[in-house]
């Protein structure tokens, strides 16, 4: 795997206009199986990059695939907003109730305040 | 071209440094112009224990509120409801400071804080922020002991109290002692916020902001994980709070082996016992009169009188006297001792233990007579029963010749709260609590600021000096000289001595005279300085010795916040003096007496004092050989490691980062909001001058509302209350 391709997103030598559609549809498959990996701004990423890609340019072979896996990105991704801002939401809600436990789970704990 | 590029960017450099320079160097003076500080004041503090927190708390950037002093009742509603410029910062007159208005304040959301002016005019008649019945849940009346006299269900020993002192309040509460500042707070509200003519004041406004963050929350257990858990897995741990602690002074007559520990063969004591400390509502501040040093100075007195006849005639038994430290916090002290002696950790055990004497708030003897407390619940076993009254009957031969009548009062009537009663927990011995007071206290001002010499009736003449103040012999040293006889002859009569000697026995009514004055009025006079050690008496401003009366709040050992804990030193190099034999030990030779032969570390503790200062000001120091030892007074639950515990003090003390005070003028929040956004478009000469001077300070303001105080810059109100105030 190349992943000289992978970490140079933000070149401007690295346009997605001068790329070759196979090219294409490889770094954004690599993007969306590295999302796995407990990256979800690789999907994120994925889906803002590729999104002018997969849906608002006229049809090509890759096309297809290019949006199923933008699609799946953005699914992934919403799921992890969704169990990310569930979790905040309980922790900074309950955590001075929780007393001990919420103690070990806090990495900083507030002065002066429960 | 280059040359030129050159110089326009060493001038750029130029003047960025001569900006710079002109900010950063006229900042502080800025900061100056607009806050005044208040130095003398004294705050409220949190304190913790297994349960709850009691205390005060600020916001960490302090708590900010327009000032408005509290002197009649409508000033009450124009704080509470109807005042249009809330939150309000409470400057309170002293009548004020009573439960139900300090309860309306908490439950109100318009207070930002409290400032009390601490002062005798407008006190009521009695203040006691201390609750109706102390330690009531670490005594030894409790479900299984005396349960229906536990919890005061008998007696309420402290009536006029009103619990002040353990509620929690979420704002902050500052004392203001000193009247010159007050005077510059009231003139700061009478140009400012008074109301004229009943309608509400403009803006700008006086406001004061008071920084009293404490760091420690909910109770000890979470404090004290917290710490841990900080101390463990942070790279930079802080601590929350830390264990009130200090030590316990004791000594005996006949000297008693330091390095063996656990039962002493052959010994028989008589324990005496006083308390060593006292609290109040503020931190630090515990002048405690008749709480605490009443029974300190009959204590040494009665040291003093003993002394010398247990020399010559020496009694069967040994006398054993102790001064607790930490009694208003949950019997910290007497219960690390009782602890330390039934783990074989302290020179003597409980099976040592004859019979205890505790002194406790003798001195507003009311028509000269004491009261001997004693306990019901252990005198149903006969024996005890029996010694209990042998030592009454003792202690009535006692006071036969002096002009003292000693009573008991009724035989259902529980004990006061005292260090006895930690005693009784661990074993039933017979005992005594000598107190002024039959049911309830006579003193009115219990564990409060105004528990001074005053209350105690110790006031001089006018136009003494102060070494002629030292030995002025007030009714109060007489009396408790007289008290101080009666336990001396009495503790001689319970350790098995001889009747005839008891003439010999007096408390020196000069010696008494110097002690209250030493702790009521100024603990910085002759004979103290004479007792010291060298460098005490030379330090400089975080010295023991620093003017005024000692506080006795029992603090954090080390000190953490402030000076050493003065009153153990006291007590400890005064019981050197009074019992000690002066050696003629150079000063190498006292710190290391374990080299001489002659000398024993064991029995005796070697002190290297000042001495009297002679006629040219010279000292000519000395090394005294006495059997005065300090031991720690921590309390057990922190040696266990049981912070949630029932059984022990679990008192902490929370820290800090800064605690202080200041004012300054504030203005409207649309005013502020306009300066936040829009420029200074304003045409009016007055606008336009200000605003030259408010426009380059911009860059150093760090909060918004500071900016109207700038616009009036040189001829601000404010700067001629601070000129009244500094340059005095």
């Amino acid at each position: 795997m190349d992943l000289s391709r992978v970490f140079f997103t933000g070149n401007s030598t690295m346009n997605l206009e001068r790329m070759p559609n196979e090219e294409k549809l490889s770094l954004c498959r690599r993007y969306y199986l590295g999302g796995f990996a407990f990256l979800p701004f690789l999907w994120l990423v994925n889906v803002l990059w590729f999104f002018k890609e997969a849906f608002l340019k006229p049809a090509y072979t890759e096309q297809p695939q290019i949006k199923s896996y933008i699609k799946k990105s953005a699914l992934g991704l919403i799921l992890w907003v969704a169990v990310l801002t569930t979790w905040i939401t309980i922790f900074q809600h309950f955590r001075a109730r929780w007393g001990e436990v919420g103690d070990y789970l806090s990495f900083t704990i507030p002065l002066g305040t429960a | 071209m280059r040359k030129m590029t050159d110089l326009i960017s060493i001038n750029c450099v130029k003047l960025l440094i001569s900006a710079l320079f002109y900010t950063c160097v006229l900042c502080s003076s800025v900061e100056q112009k607009i806050y005044v500080v208040l130095n003398e004041t004294v705050p409220c503090v949190r304190l913790l224990n297994a349960t709850h927190q009691i205390g005060c708390q600020s916001s960490i950037s302090g708590d900010t509120g327009v000032l408005h002093v509290l002197e009649t009742e409508s000033d009450l509603d124009w704080i509470l409801s109807s005042g249009p410029h809330p939150p309000y910062m409470v400057i309170m007159e002293t009548a004020f400071f009573n439960r139900s208005v300090m309860m309306r304040m908490k439950n109100s959301s318009r207070v930002a804080g409290v400032a009390v002016i601490i002062s005798k005019t407008g006190l009521a008649d009695n203040f006691s922020p201390h609750t109706t019945c102390p330690n009531q849940n670490t005594g030894v009346y409790s479900e299984s002991y005396g349960s229906d006299l536990a919890n005061c269900n008998g007696t309420v020993w402290n009536p006029l109290g009103n619990g002040l002192s353990y509620e929690d309040f979420s704002f902050p509460v500052f004392a203001l002692k000193d009247e010159n500042q007050t005077q510059v707070l009231r003139k700061c509200y009478e140009d400012h916020n008074q109301r004229v003519n009943g309608s509400a004041p403009q803006y700008p406004l006086c406001a004061m902001q008071l920084f009293s963050h404490m760091h420690a929350v909910t109770d000890t257990v979470t404090c004290m994980r917290r710490t841990d858990l900080q101390n463990r897995f942070s790279i930079n741990p802080e601590v929350l709070c830390d264990p009130l602690s200090d030590f316990n002074v004791w000594t005996s007559t006949r000297p008693l082996n330091n390095s063996a520990k656990g039962h002493a063969a052959d010994e028989s004591v008589v324990i005496a016992a006083t308390r060593l400390d006292g609290r109040s509502f503020f931190w630090e501040q515990a002048p405690a009169a008749e709480g605490t040093v009443s029974g300190i100075v009959t204590l040494l007195a009665t040291i003093q009188a003993l002394y010398p006849v247990t020399q010559e005639a020496p009694p069967p038994r040994n006398i054993f006297f102790s001064f607790f430290q930490g009694e208003a916090f949950d019997y910290i002290g007497s219960s690390k001792m009782v602890y330390d002696m039934e783990k074989n950790d302290f020179v003597i055990d409980m099976n040592n233990v004859h019979s205890m004497l505790e002194i406790g708030q003798v001195g507003l003897l009311s028509g000269r007579s004491l009261w001997m407390h004693s306990d019901p619940v252990s005198r149903q076993n006969k024996s005890v029963d029996t010694e209990v009254s042998e030592m009454m009957s003792r202690i009535q031969s006692a006071a036969a010749g002096l002009k003292l009548t000693v009573d008991h009062p009724s035989v259902s009537q529980p004990l006061p709260p005292s260090s006895f009663q930690r005693f009784l927990r661990a074993r039933r011995i017979p005992g005594l609590v000598l107190a002024d007071h039959n049911t309830s206290f006579t003193n009115r001002y219990y564990e409060s600021m105004y528990d001074d010499a005053e209350n105690l009736n110790v006031t001089y003449p006018p136009g003494l000096t102060p070494d002629e103040q030292l030995v002025y012999e007030t009714d109060a040293a007489k009396s408790l000289a007289e008290v101080a006889t009666l336990v001396a002859r009495s503790l001689y009569l319970q350790a098995g001595g001889e009747e005839n000697n008891l003439n010999n026995i007096t408390a020196d009514p000069k010696i008494v005279a110097q002690l209250l004055y030493g702790f009521l009025v100024q603990k910085n006079n002759s004979w103290f300085r004479s007792l010291l050690p060298p460098e005490v008496t030379k330090k400089g401003v975080n010295s023991i010795l620093s003017p005024g009366p000692p506080q006795f709040y029992i603090g954090l050992g080390p000190r953490v916040h402030g000076p050493a804990h003065s009153v153990t030193r006291f007590v400890q190099y005064i019981l050197a003096n009074l019992t000690g034999t002066v050696t003629n030990l150079t000063e190498s030779q006292c710190q290391n007496p374990s080299e001489l032969s002659t000398e024993n570390k064991d029995l005796f503790s070697y002190f290297w004092v000042s001495g009297p200062a002679s006629v040219n000001g010279t000292r000519e120091p000395f090394c005294v050989r006495a059997s005065v030892r300090l031991s720690k007074a921590v309390s057990p639950a922190f040696e266990l490691l049981e912070y949630g515990s029932r059984n022990y003090s679990t008192w902490t003390e929370s820290r800090w980062k800064s605690i202080r005070a200041r004012i300054f003028l504030v203005a409207s929040r649309e005013l502020e909001r306009k300066d936040a956004f829009a420029g200074r478009l304003s045409d009016s000469p007055a606008q336009r001058r200000t605003s030259r001077c408010a426009a380059g300070w911009r860059s150093v303001l760090h909060s918004g509302w500071d900016s109207d105080c700038l616009r009036h810059c040189a001829d601000h109100p404010l700067l001629q209350i601070k000129d009244a105030f500094v340059w005095r």
